[in-house]
């Protein structure tokens, strides 16, 4: 044993140098791990600690019409029983907000939340620039405005800032508030009201999208029974409840599989390295032949040896765990100061550091990892034969029944490792084997492209051809160093031309005639006087439609395959039914329509028909002949169905409707109006178009395709970079692997260049073969990543997103050339003591 | 004692089978000193392997102290080429990531050995290396590093050192100081000892003379005799 410890000692001693890149890659992994599994750990900390601040009362109680008094009766007895001592009530809605000042003529679309004296009933509104808020400061028409609507509107504390009908004065600006968690999408940004001047604001007229909340205060030990009641008695009338817990066990779950997810990514650093490690072994056994040879030769066994060198790895692989960690404890260390600039997000509330779990078990993975892909190559020590001293032989391989039961014992390990990480056997499967595809797949490209540039073997320039000769020499680190970059190039590429291929998809949606502007709310009395704003030339805006929409719910089928029974059945059994929808009704189908069973009406009728969506209706199993039962506000209708139809959702702005009524009977139901419209194009005339809009029709909303694309670009940016980020790790994994193989692979080439040097060849040959070598590595690299990059965009294009697939060559050719330069720098640059050495003390050394 | 009974060794060369040795049937009693000598490519160094152990026959059998050394396995074999056989080669083969003290340490510590300082210590004094026990080979010019593979050969202090053209990479005066150090040691320790070379000249300094061609036996001057006792002036190694 004292052998083996010593030896294991003097071999680290002597190797760590040119192992040392591979085990950084192990480190960058196990960083990634323990970084990204702490700040999760500590975000979800401050988020389960603060669950009820972030849902602001113990239980809520919702719905998105008024509330009904059977209902409220309903509630009053359950929220007694309860033992509920504390209540108040909002009431939230989207809206136009617009400067008081007329010469300031801009309007935007903003969430407004009407609230009591006592809201919040836990955590607070934190307001900025240290002032403290009470309800008094909404009293009589005081507003509290976040501050991108400031900016957006122009505005400032103590500006007025009209709501509706109604004028308010903005007297603080949130810094944030109960009820808004990290992330989550709005329409736009906040405005607080008291819940006594919503009514002045006239927003609540007929069909207006607001939702009237509950907020109460129980016993901890009566929520849950309390929620049961709720949901069972009020189902019917379409109120929704939610605990602080639900919210608790909703974010939980969130986190857990965010948690698992992220440290995949962590976990494929971690396998890369790991397949670093394996063809550096391969290489080092290679180099360490003859000293393996002579341990044999003077009486050590080939365990004896095998330990040897897997207790270096567990050295090099432990050292590198414990480099990673440390490494995500600095990038820990610096969230809190990244996230100064943005000091209301209730992120700033957690403790930031390296949690012992995560710590643990990024240290174990990297150790794992390590040894489970050094322990194959290393299972050919046995075979190094003691006479191989003597004499230059190849032994005769034979079938290593050995090597291949440690293949699948490895390969079985990995899943398990990946199966941890990920929480479920499923995944670590899924992932193993996606992986292991596609290595194999990039393997296989490599093997591809090297055979296809192999006739430049045979180029008349020199460095050229020994270039290419070199990418298959023995020993070569060809298909590591293709899969590593390759692999790196493939996310950056990838993830670049989908964003560029999503901004394109939208930018064309944007600026084609089709409609950019979205009206909502208009009520049936205004519809005459905005047709005829709306067609006024003078405000600018192009071809419009006024359509009437109702909104609705399912409350029974009765089918050939499908028979459902009240609300409750629809909700349980009906599929994608359970919820509310918009309907409208016409007598002809939009250009992005077409009947693919049954007949479209092309008149009015008194009988109810209903058209559903494909979809739909595959997915609930509808069928032509089948009835509906719909509530509609209150109103049972039950129509007929008589046909279905395809919608083209892509070019939906005109006619993106799952169920379309015959014209008759609900043209006298209570209705609005939506509008889709092309708005102006100058941005300046598309601000006032709104602003004139919203001054004649307040309570009328209008959703502006620029913004919301404006907002996707800003979300995507985000995603993007995160992704970039992850590649860019990736790819620094690959260029590490790179310059660990030029070092270990280095004394063949000095050994090479001493012997072209003394045939005759200058620095300057040996440099440029030294810069065609990499550079067409680099190359090969980077085509297999944008290969990969191609299928990857069009599988997520075609069927992710449903949308055209493009191919952006720029970002392409760029990621190939890129990659090339890179690879030909690193390379050359770690070579630089081949061009340097002198020939006659290399050829001694041989 | 040294005993081969038929030994043949027979290797593919293409693919045609090529013998390297012909049947061979020979004994090398305690306490020998033997040249082996002939031209390159006459089997000499095949046969020092197969007495090794590196190697094993195609045909016959190898004793070493009459345990027959070809029915052993690989760990086995390293064992016994652990306790009772040093070699010296001809390309030194030393351990380029150790140092000269390291590898000369190396056999004892595999071996198990508790004195493992001291005895290396004297080692490389008897070889004259003292001053460069921390030089890594490349530091090591030949002759220095062809002394450690000798110091390291004697390490378990073996009865028997198989020395393949150990002065062949060595200029003369090199060549002739490791000479001088196997006979000392020969005459020292009653080590067996048996030489490779193909210099007539070296080969008159060994006690018999073993004279190869083709892989057959030309002359062999080996004459049975009683062995002289091994010296003990060494500690021995306690396992």
């Amino acid at each position: 044993m004292m052998f083996v410890l010593r030896m294991a000692v003097r071999e680290t001693r002597a190797s760590w140098r040119r192992l040392l890149f591979f085990f950084v890659c192990i480190a960058v992994g196990v960083a990634a791990i323990v970084a990204l599994r702490s700040v999760i750990q500590s975000v979800r900390g401050v988020v389960n600690s603060e669950a009820r601040a972030l849902v602001g009362a113990d239980v809520v109680i919702s719905t998105t019409r008024d509330w009904p008094d059977e209902a409220r009766q309903k509630i009053e007895r359950h929220l007694a029983t309860a033992g509920a001592f504390a209540r108040t009530e909002t009431t939230e809605t989207p809206t136009m907000v617009r400067p008081a000042d007329p010469a300031t003529r801009i309007a935007k679309v903003a969430e407004l939340r009407a609230v009591q004296a006592m809201y919040p009933l836990y955590g607070t509104i934190l307001l900025q620039g240290g002032q403290t808020y009470s309800h008094s400061l909404l009293e009589q028409h005081g507003a509290l405005v976040r501050p991108e609507l400031l900016s957006a509107l122009q505005l400032k504390v103590g500006d007025q800032i009209a709501v509706g009908q109604t004028m308010f004065t903005i007297r603080g600006v949130i810094a944030r508030e109960p009820g808004g968690g990290p992330g989550g999408f709005s329409l736009g940004p906040r405005i607080y009201i008291d819940y006594a001047d919503l009514a002045s604001t006239g927003l609540l007229s007929f069909g207006s999208r607001a939702q009237r909340l509950m907020f109460v205060r129980v016993p901890d030990s009566r929520v849950a029974d309390l929620m049961t009641a709720l949901r069972r008695d009020l189902r019917q009338d379409f109120i929704n409840s939610r605990s602080y817990r639900s919210r608790e066990d909703q974010v939980g779950r969130d986190f857990d599989r965010a948690e698992d997810y992220l440290s995949l990514v962590g976990l494929v650093i971690v396998i890369l390295g790991g397949i670093a490690v394996s063809s550096v072994t391969r290489v080092f056994i290679l180099q360490k032949i003859r000293s393996i040879a002579v341990l044999k030769c003077i009486g050590a066994r080939s365990a004896q040896i095998i330990t040897v060198y897997i207790l270096q790895v567990l050295v090099l692989g432990l050292a590198g765990s414990l480099l990673g960690v440390a490494i995500a404890r600095a990038a820990v260390a610096a969230i809190p100061l990244a996230l100064a600039s943005s000091s209301t997000s209730i992120l700033t509330e957690a403790h930031y550091g390296v949690t012992w779990s995560a710590a643990a078990q990024g240290i174990a993975i990297g150790v794992l990892v390590s040894l489970l892909f050094s322990v194959v190559p290393l299972l050919q020590v046995r075979f190094i034969k003691p006479s191989l001293l003597l004499r230059d032989e190849t032994a005769r391989r034979r079938r290593d029944w050995l090597g291949m039961v440690a293949l699948v014992v490895v390969s079985l390990a990995l899943v398990a490792v990946t199966a941890w990480q990920a929480s479920s056997l499923n995944v670590g499967i899924v992932v193993c084997a996606g992986f292991a595809g596609l290595a194999f797949v990039l393997q296989l490209a490599g093997r591809g492209l090297v055979a296809a540039v192999a006739p430049l073997a045979n180029a008349k320039s020199f460095p050229l051809r020994h270039a290419v000769l070199h990418l298959s020499r023995p020993g070569n680190q060809t298909r590591v160093i293709l899969l590593a970059v390759g692999l790196g190039a493939f996310f950056i590429v990838g993830i670049r031309s989908l964003q560029a291929s999503l901004l394109e998809e939208f930018s064309i949606q944007s600026s084609d005639a089709s409609p950019d502007m979205f009206l909502l709310d208009i009520q049936r009395g205004q519809a005459g006087a905005v047709r005829a704003f709306l067609g006024d030339p003078s405000h600018g805006s192009g071809p419009f439609q006024l359509i009437p929409v109702l909104r609705a719910r399912v409350v029974g089928v009765s089918g050939r395959e499908q028979n459902l029974n009240g609300a409750d059945q629809v909700r349980e059994k009906g599929v994608s039914l359970g919820r509310e929808f918009t309907l409208t009704y016409r007598d002809h189908l939009e250009p992005n329509e077409k009947v693919i069973e049954g007949a479209f009406w092309n008149s009015p009728s008194t009988e109810p028909e209903v058209s559903v969506e494909r979809q739909i209706a595959e997915r609930a199993r509808l069928h032509v002949g089948d009835t509906m039962q719909f509530d509609i506000l209150g109103r049972t209708i039950e129509p007929r169905i008589t046909s279905i139809r395809n919608v083209e959702w892509r070019e939906s702005r005109n006619g993106g409707f799952v169920f379309v009524f015959r014209p008759g009977p609900l043209d006298q139901a209570p209705q609005t109006y939506v509008s889709p419209l092309k708005g102006p194009t100058d941005p300046v005339a598309r601000g006032q178009f709104q602003h004139d809009l919203v001054e004649r029709f307040p309570n009328v909303s209008v959703i502006d395709f620029h913004d919301v694309v404006e907002r996707i670009r800003d979300v995507m940016s985000k995603v993007t970079l995160a992704i970039t980020v992850v590649g860019g790790l990736v790819l620094f994994s690959g260029a590490l692997i790179l310059i660990g193989a030029v070092a270990m692979t280095k004394f063949q080439r000095v050994y090479e260049a001493a012997v072209f040097k003394t045939l005759g060849a200058n620095t300057r040959a040996i440099a440029r073969m030294l810069f065609f070598e990499y550079g067409v590595l680099g190359s090969l690299a980077g085509v297999i990543g944008s290969l990969g990059a191609v299928v990857l965009t069009w599988a997520v294009s075609r069927y992710a997103l449903e949308i055209p697939w493009r191919i952006f060559v720029t970002e392409h050719v760029a990621g190939v050339i890129l990659t090339a330069i890179l690879v030909a720098a690193i390379g050359v640059f770690s070579s630089l003591d081949v061009l340097r050495n002198k020939p006659l003390a290399t050829l001694r050394a041989e | 004692m040294i005993e081969l009974r038929d030994v043949s060794k027979t290797v593919t060369s293409g693919s045609e089978p090529l013998t390297i040795l012909h049947p061979l049937t020979l004994q090398i009693p305690h306490g020998q000193f033997v040249a082996i000598v002939g031209p390159s490519g006459s089997g000499k160094s095949t046969l020092l392997g197969l007495i090794a152990g590196l190697d094993a026959p195609s045909s016959g059998s190898v004793l070493i102290d009459t345990v027959d050394i070809t029915k052993l396995d690989e760990d086995r074999l390293a064992k016994l080429r652990g306790e009772k056989i040093g070699f010296v080669f001809q390309f030194f083969h030393l351990i380029p990531s150790l140092t000269a003290y390291e590898n000369v340490a190396v056999p004892m510590e595999i071996a198990g050995v508790t004195d493992v300082r001291s005895r290396t210590e004297r080692l490389l004094e008897e070889v004259g290396l003292t001053g460069r026990s921390h030089h890594y080979p490349s530091q090591l010019s030949g002759g220095e590093q062809q002394r450690v593979a000798l110091a390291r050969a004697l390490a378990n202090n073996p009865p028997i050192v198989l020395a393949d053209e150990p002065t062949g990479n060595l200029d003369s005066a090199n060549g002739r100081h490791i000479m001088e150090l196997l006979r000392s040691i020969h005459a020292a320790r009653g080590t067996t000892i048996v030489l490779v070379t193909h210099d007539a000249e070296l080969a008159a300094m060994a006690d018999a003379r073993l004279v190869l061609r083709d892989g057959r036996v030309t002359e062999n001057t080996l004459i049975h005799r009683e062995p002289r006792s091994h010296d003990e002036r060494l500690p021995q190694p306690t396992p």
